[in-house]
């Protein structure tokens, strides 16, 4: 491909001082950064290192989930990982839920699922609309955007809002399934297998986009292992590893799909693997809208403390008024930790608690900020224009790296 | 030659060039192919495309409304640029981009200024000059990205010129003329230079292309990689103008596909010296002809993504190359069997 071939394992030793390298600032506003800069030395047209500056958009958030009663930390979470809310908000909750002591109801766990699935489609569409527009194909930007919306209008349908949805709290989910949902949601995952087939025949077998990215960004098995990358991206590289399979939540354990791996971990490897996870989360909701069971949406613990007025609204409307509880909630002493598979990744909280309003120490780690090796280890070698490529590939989000 | 006849003649030409063929028509060709881009594309992607600006014709009036916004906006002339060569580059690039239309013929009785037998060599140069000063423009802008924008284009430029010229080459040897105009006769008389060398065309509309910057080779201005490729540094009028630039290149190399290969005005064989029937319905006919060719390129726009620069530069030294030699030995070949 290049005349230099340059490696991993030369990153150390090339020397980038004095006049010979081009150094390109792409970034922070630049149409191919997003919010971080990318400090690029341009050997010709190859890119001999690749320094990310990230912390653009840090918005301390554990900072601010440290000065605040344990609920308020859901919205928090929430806003660093807009394309993904519902897995910010699931994985916190199930670390509080595991220092509280509660277990949510078989119905919850299959309504967060749910809520789950749905979300991880949109948050792949996302990527793949990142990624079609940083290769120049407005098209598939569009119409993965685009479709996103049916599916945003179904979480609408579910929890009341289209992005920020919070609506997993501890014990349960805020609200039932309502009525016709089932026939909504079957109308827009048949419409979206429909969709699925136009974008196989304009994005996926485009030859331009098989050009571009066939053997472009490589990042073998083991170096995927070494380097501790996640989610999808570590799956195309060949690692059978998904948080749902191997650490399940939720009602994962009783749901029944597979886990897709590439061969190559190259960029259309990883193009590839989000048609494949969209196409597995199509049908994990229509298992769990076949197998959902009957029975309460909140834990007991959590029921008893609704007062009259709270419980009648719950038996008419099925909806949860949050308790006093919830803004006095103290849970006992201790560390806790949970792992949840979100569409970019895994996302690992650990909190602890010293029994008191506030959460002690609240840490966590998002799935963009252990895909970063991508820029330094995958880039070298490559050319310019492949940068992009790259970068769309992983589907990297800066403000969720940044948290 | 009395005074007056002359003082007509130099009316009539400049009307040619200010009117028909020329510059009105160049602006209203380009104001409608951008707005039938945006809406082409916007159709596919599931959009509206302009809506707001003349709302009742569906936006037509859009890329007027953009040019009156670049006319009024603050030119911006940044200090460690080369200012003589920032401030003229986009004008002369516009220049002779619009000069090359003085030898492009739309009517068997059209000629400006002087009438000529080498129009097709003249229009070539001209042409072949305009990319010259895309890369003074990454060259005076004094921006990393401009400067790598400019050596794309030097790269692409040499490797997609000389298909480019075999591909024309080919086809004076089936006509056996450096004219446009005989050229058409000749196709009016026989068949159109599609069905005589298709390679040729398809070699044609490669070019085409990737000299106009049309998709999948978008490379100079990769928005994701160089911002705005040679245009980085410049504002106001100057980028509108260099924005229009690629679209009158597309219409030139139009006009030249639609009378090297689509039988310029066919099926108007009518052979009258007049202005309306000599130049006006057949000038019509090959502008059509010219926007069909453009709507068909600009709808690439919402199919394929760009490529990779050395893609690019090794398909124009393989393929594309391969295929204009291989048009050439096809023309040579009819000539000496069919005729």
């Amino acid at each position: 491909m290049s005349e230099k071939v340059y490696n991993i394992d030369d990153l150390q030793n090339i020397n980038v001082e004095g006049e010979k390298y081009i150094i390109l600032q792409i970034g922070p506003s630049h149409p191919g950064s997003g919010h971080m800069r990318l400090k690029v030395w341009l050997d010709g047209d190859i890119i001999v290192k690749v320094d990310p500056d990230i912390g653009f958009v840090h918005r301390t958030s554990e900072w601010l989930s440290e000065r605040r009663e344990w609920i308020k930390a859901v919205p928090i979470v929430e806003r660093i990982m807009l394309p993904d809310t519902v897995h910010a908000n699931l994985a916190y909750v199930l670390t509080v839920e595991k220092l509280l002591g509660i277990e949510p109801p078989p119905r919850a766990q299959y309504l967060r699922s749910l809520v789950a699935e749905i979300n991880r489609i949109t948050s792949h569409l996302y990527g793949i609309g990142i990624f079609g527009i940083f290769l120049g194909s407005s098209t598939v930007y569009m119409w993965a955007f685009g479709d996103r919306e049916p599916f945003i209008d179904l979480m609408e349908m579910l929890t009341g809002a289209r992005i920020t949805t919070s609506y997993i709290i501890p014990g349960g989910v805020r609200w039932d399934l309502p009525n016709g949902f089932k026939e909504r949601a079957e109308t827009v995952l048949q419409y979206m297998e429909r969709r699925l087939k136009d974008y196989e025949d304009i994005w996926v077998k485009n030859p331009v986009v098989q050009a571009r990215t066939i053997n472009v960004g490589t990042l073998k098995k083991e170096d995927a292992i070494r380097l501790g990358v996640v989610g999808p991206n570590l799956r195309a590289s060949g690692v059978y590893y998904d948080t749902r399979k191997h650490h399940p939540y939720a009602a994962y354990s009783n749901l029944d799909f597979e886990v897709p791996t590439m061969k190559n971990g190259d960029s259309y490897d990883r193009l590839l693997i989000r048609v494949e996870e969209i196409k597995q989360s199509i049908k994990l909701i229509r298992q769990i809208l076949k197998d959902i069971p009957e029975g309460k949406i909140i834990a007991d613990q959590i029921y008893n403390q609704l007062n009259p007025v709270m419980k009648k609204n719950y038996e008419e409307k099925k909806r949860v008024m949050f308790p006093a509880f919830m803004i006095h909630m103290r849970p006992p002493a201790g560390e806790a930790s949970a792992k949840v598979e979100a569409g970019r990744g895994e996302i690992f909280f650990y909190i602890k608690s010293t029994g008191d309003k506030y959460p002690y120490r609240f840490r966590w780690v998002t799935p963009s900020f252990r895909n970063l090796p991508y820029f330094t280890h995958v880039t070298v070698g490559h050319r310019l224009a492949d940068l992009p490529t790259i970068y769309g590939s992983i589907d990297y989000f800066p403000p969720e790296a940044d948290r | 030659m009395g005074i007056i006849p002359l003082i007509l003649w130099l009316i009539q030409d400049l009307l040619y060039i200010i009117i028909f063929p020329g510059l009105v028509t160049i602006l209203v060709v380009v104001v409608i192919i951008i707005w039938l881009e945006r809406k082409i594309a916007a159709k596919v992607q599931m959009r509206f495309g302009p809506l707001w600006v003349s709302k009742k014709i569906g936006g037509a009036l859009q890329s007027l409304a953009d040019l009156l916004r670049y006319s009024f906006q603050e030119v911006i002339i940044p200090e460690k640029t080369d200012k003589w060569a920032f401030i003229l580059a986009p004008g002369l690039m516009f220049a002779f981009a619009t000069i090359a239309l003085i030898f492009i013929p739309v009517g068997p009785y059209y000629s400006v200024l002087f009438p000529s037998y080498y129009t097709i060599l003249f229009s070539l140069a001209l042409i072949i000059i305009t990319p010259i000063f895309a890369i003074t423009v990454g060259w005076a802008s004094d921006n990393k990205f401009s400067f790598i924008g400019a050596l794309r284009e030097g790269f692409l430029l040499i490797s997609y010129e000389i298909p480019f010229l075999l591909s024309v080459v080919s086809m004076v040897i089936i006509f056996h003329t450096y004219d446009y105009i005989n050229a058409v006769q000749n196709q009016l008389s026989f068949l159109p230079g599609i069905i005589l060398n298709p390679l040729a065309a398809l070699t044609m509309l490669i070019v085409m292309i990737r000299t106009t910057g049309r998709f999948p080779f978008d490379i100079t201005e990769a928005d994701s990689e160089l911002v705005m490729g040679l245009f980085t540094e410049y504002s106001a009028l100057f980028f509108g103008v260099g924005m229009a630039t690629p679209y009158v290149e597309l219409y030139n190399f139009s006009l030249i596909f639609s009378l090297l290969f689509l039988g310029g005005w066919w099926p108007f064989t009518l052979n009258v010296m007049n202005p309306v029937y000599g130049l006006i319905l057949p000038g019509i006919i090959v502008v059509v002809k010219a926007f069909i060719v453009m709507a068909v390129l600009v709808f690439l726009r919402a199919v394929y993504p760009r490529y990779r620069l050395d893609q690019a530069v090794r398909s124009g030294w393989s393929y594309v190359l391969l295929l204009s030699i291989l048009s050439v030995i096809l023309s040579v070949v009819e000539v000496m069997f069919l005729r």
